[in-house]
């Protein structure tokens, strides 16, 4: 095998954002995975890329720019990943959650971003199908949905136009360090490749890979879960969630929903979408269940349940199917897009949680620019891996 | 959550079969089926079973359905009618959508600390031209219409394939007062018992071998009217020139069946292609479990076979899910299930049966080379 500018490890939606963006700069880049491309957690997720429920400031921040990105790479790829900018509505099922929603959307509008509330009357309009009893809710028209696992191919097949080499079904053995810890190579199955600098966008695997260099990168597998329903006529035409959903995201404590016990035990929270296909896919569900990625009854009972309150007409759609994937959880629910500086060479960009495909575009281009030593698009100094080594002293 | 020492899916001969031998033994026993009747296929089987007097041979396929719900219901044994299951999940979760009283339905969970898999096999379909009309359909579903529901699926049908299930529901047919207008086959041998063919060509239905179906013609509604077959050449490809047309409204698919193998599959039970037994099944031992401990399977949904074979494969599986919940003592299970693997040697005899004889031991043996020994056999010799 030969020596590269830089080795991606994981295929995902963020590993081949990195690796299409080293390429753009003229980088020699190989892109590894132990799979297939989008193999992961990319392939079971849901399909959307939201600023509506992201923390007001540096998360908001990305996400937005993350969604410019991507309108930017839909038109410039030949590659088509689905990208359709259908807008986002956050519903607020009693007064407390509208007042708490129209201080958040307030908030984001100042920092000038397109959020605005709209009443009881306006969403009805928007959403005929929607249950009558709701308050109102954020009305985000930027946010998008696209193909997660499109997305990945996508940034591949380009990054390939630019000389980028991928390395599927290709096991990472040992990672090669020198005397001062700096980065030499990899030894794989596949034979030694030998680089200077590593990204490791393994996900939830990424600390299997950071034990190979040293480190302990504190991300958790943290499952979703979502239906898909038969094929159907068109009954939602919007991205929807229901505003406990943010909650639910951000474990607010002080938060309670006024939910059945199974709903509650499961921590579901609705939303739903309308795919190109036809089907309806509708979540969700969160919890740490390690690597085990397989249906739960229970699970499914209660978001079937939860997408029946918000959306009545459900109970005459069959479900077809659940599907579950595993996100890399971390516990400030901020990803990790930084160097090691225990490990010269050795570079992070992991632990998105559910916001990996939205986060994807702009990852990319920051750690690109990380790997250039160029100043980034944002202070980042938030997303740095160095805040859980100051944790563990 | 409701408890079942041991749930069955599927209330056809296997299932009866298991739900009957693990409820003697004292287990609580749930089956569970989606159809309207218990008895699986058998109630269809209005003919006489061939094979040893040991297996009930001259008794009809519905009357041995009879004597096993009869069996089922003195042993106590609770079957849901009406109910799918839709899915096993972890931790021995079995998912219902229960048929309640009014048509409705409700999604019940079952805690079951035994799994017996028994859904039986369905019908492999040929694809030609017009293949989704109206009137064309399995010969399985043909033989349904006749001898369960009383309604004939067209008046000229049209047969395609010569096994015993289409030799035997070709006759039934003209029982039943449809008028076969053609047997055609693709091989240039019957495949089914010549005594089958011999019947049916006596009572003047054409065979036509070497022959496939290319096309089924619709009439205004779309319902089938014609049937366009033709001569096929040694790589079963159609000879142009030799089409012929025949007068029809039903076209019944004999082309064998495939195992139902969705609920194996959901658990990820290892699994191993056999042609002899229909396709992809799950890997089973001597008690009739597959390599998810404590989910077992019997009859056609671990290769398609016959009735008695299903039945006496249920009796293991029973036994078995019974013996590893301590409800029956080790050497009396053992005993059992040695004499109905001797039986089971017995079925699967002469030109047909040995084939399945010896595609058995392959799969046993792919087992223990896969998944390992039975924990009850590594419990016995120590």
């Amino acid at each position: 095998m030969k020596a590269y500018d830089v080795v991606v490890i994981g295929a995902g939606a963020i590993g081949t954002s990195v690796a299409y963006h080293l390429c753009e700069k003229g980088y020699e880049v190989a892109l590894i995975d132990h799979g297939d491309i989008a193999n992961g957690s990319s392939s079971h997720c849901d399909a959307v890329a939201l600023i509506c429920d992201k923390q007001p400031g540096l998360d908001t921040q990305m996400g937005a720019a993350s969604i410019a990105l991507y309108k930017e790479l839909a038109a410039k790829f030949s590659y088509d990943f689905e990208f359709d900018q259908k807008g986002c509505l956050y519903v607020c099922e009693t007064e407390s959650e509208y007042e708490a929603a129209s201080a958040y959307a307030n908030r984001q509008a100042q920092d000038g971003y397109d959020m605005s509330m709209v009443d009881a009357k306006t969403l009805a309009e928007m959403e005929p199908y929607l249950a009558k009893d709701l308050i109102g809710g954020i009305w985000t028209p930027g946010d998008a949905a696209m193909s997660p696992y499109k997305v990945c191919f996508a940034f591949t097949e380009e990054a390939k136009k630019l000389g980028l080499k991928v390395y599927t079904y290709c096991s990472i053995q040992k990672i090669l360090l020198g005397e001062k810890n700096q980065v030499e190579g990899i030894e794989t199955d596949q034979g030694t490749i030998y680089t200077k600098k590593i990204i490791n966008c393994a996900g939830v695997w990424a600390p299997d890979v950071g034990k190979m260099a040293g480190i302990e990168i504190p991300i958790q597998p943290r499952k979703g879960m979502n239906l898909i329903s038969e094929k159907t006529k068109r009954i939602v035409w919007h991205k929807i969630l229901e505003f406990g959903y943010m909650m639910s995201k951000f474990d607010d404590i002080n938060f309670k929903r006024n939910v059945s016990p199974l709903v509650e035990e499961y921590n579901v929270a609705f939303n739903i979408e309308y795919t190109n296909d036809s089907n309806i896919l509708l979540g969700g569900y969160r919890g740490f269940r390690g690597f085990d990625a397989r249906s739960e009854i229970e699970a499914m009972k209660a978001i079937a349940e939860r997408g029946m309150r918000f959306f009545p007409c459900l109970k005459d759609i069959n479900c077809i199917r659940s599907y579950a994937g595993v996100r890399p959880f971390v516990v400030d629910h901020l990803p990790i897009v930084s160097d090691v500086e225990a490990v010269p060479g050795f570079y992070i960009a992991a632990g998105h949680e559910g916001d990996g495909i939205c986060l994807s575009p702009i990852t990319g281009k920051i750690m690109a620019q990380v790997v250039a030593g160029e100043k980034t698009e944002f202070d980042i100094s938030k997303l740095k891996f160095s805040r859980f080594e100051k944790n563990v002293l | 959550m409701i408890e079942k020492d041991v749930v069955i899916v599927g209330a056809g001969p296997a299932g009866l079969a298991a739900g009957i031998e693990a409820s003697k033994a004292g287990a609580n026993v749930l089956i569970i089926d989606l159809n309207i009747k218990p008895g699986g296929q058998l109630f269809k089987q209005i003919h006489k079973f061939f094979g040893s007097s040991a297996h009930r041979s001259g008794t009809r396929g519905m009357d041995i359905g009879m004597l096993l719900l009869r069996e089922a219901e003195e042993n106590g044994v609770e079957i849901w009618l009406k109910s799918t299951v839709i899915g096993l999940f972890p931790g021995n979760k079995v998912a219902v959508e229960k048929g309640l009283e009014n048509e409705a339905k409700e999604v019940v969970t079952i805690l079951a600390k035994k799994i017996i898999v028994a859904t039986g096999a369905s019908e492999n379909v040929v694809r030609f031209k017009g293949w989704t009309k109206p009137g064309v359909m399995g010969a399985g579903a043909a033989q349904t219409m006749i001898n369960v529901n009383h309604v004939k699926p067209g008046e000229k049908v049209v047969m395609l394939g010569s096994g015993n299930v289409g030799l035997i529901v070709s006759y039934q047919l003209m029982q039943a007062g449809c008028d076969v207008v053609a047997l055609v086959e693709a091989a240039p041998k019957i495949g089914g018992y010549a005594v089958h063919a011999a019947k049916i060509r006596r009572a003047g239905v054409p065979i036509y071998m070497k022959h496939t179906i290319i096309e089924a013609i619709g009439d205004e509604t779309d319902c089938v009217k014609e049937v366009v077959i033709a001569e096929v050449d040694d790589k079963f490809q159609p000879i142009s020139g030799t089409e012929k047309v025949i007068e029809a409204d039903c076209v019944a698919i004999a082309a064998g069946l495939k195992p139902t193998v969705e609920l194996t599959r959901l658990l990820n039970c290892e699994f191993t292609f056999n042609g002899v037994f229909g396709g992809f099944i799950p890997l089973h031992n001597k008690n009739m479990e597959t390599s998810v401990e404590g989910v077992y399977v019997a009859g056609d949904a671990t290769g398609v076979e016959e009735a008695n074979t299903a039945l006496e494969e249920g009796r293991i599986a029973g036994i078995a899910a019974a013996q590893s919940l301590s409800l029956i003592a080790d050497k009396e299970a053992e005993e059992k299930k040695d004499a109905i693997w001797k039986r089971l040697e017995m079925l699967r005899l002469g030109p047909f049966g040995e084939r399945r004889l010896s595609a058995k031991e392959v799969v046993l043996a792919e087992y223990l080379n896969k998944v390992g020994m039975p924990q009850a056999e590594i419990k016995l010799k120590g």
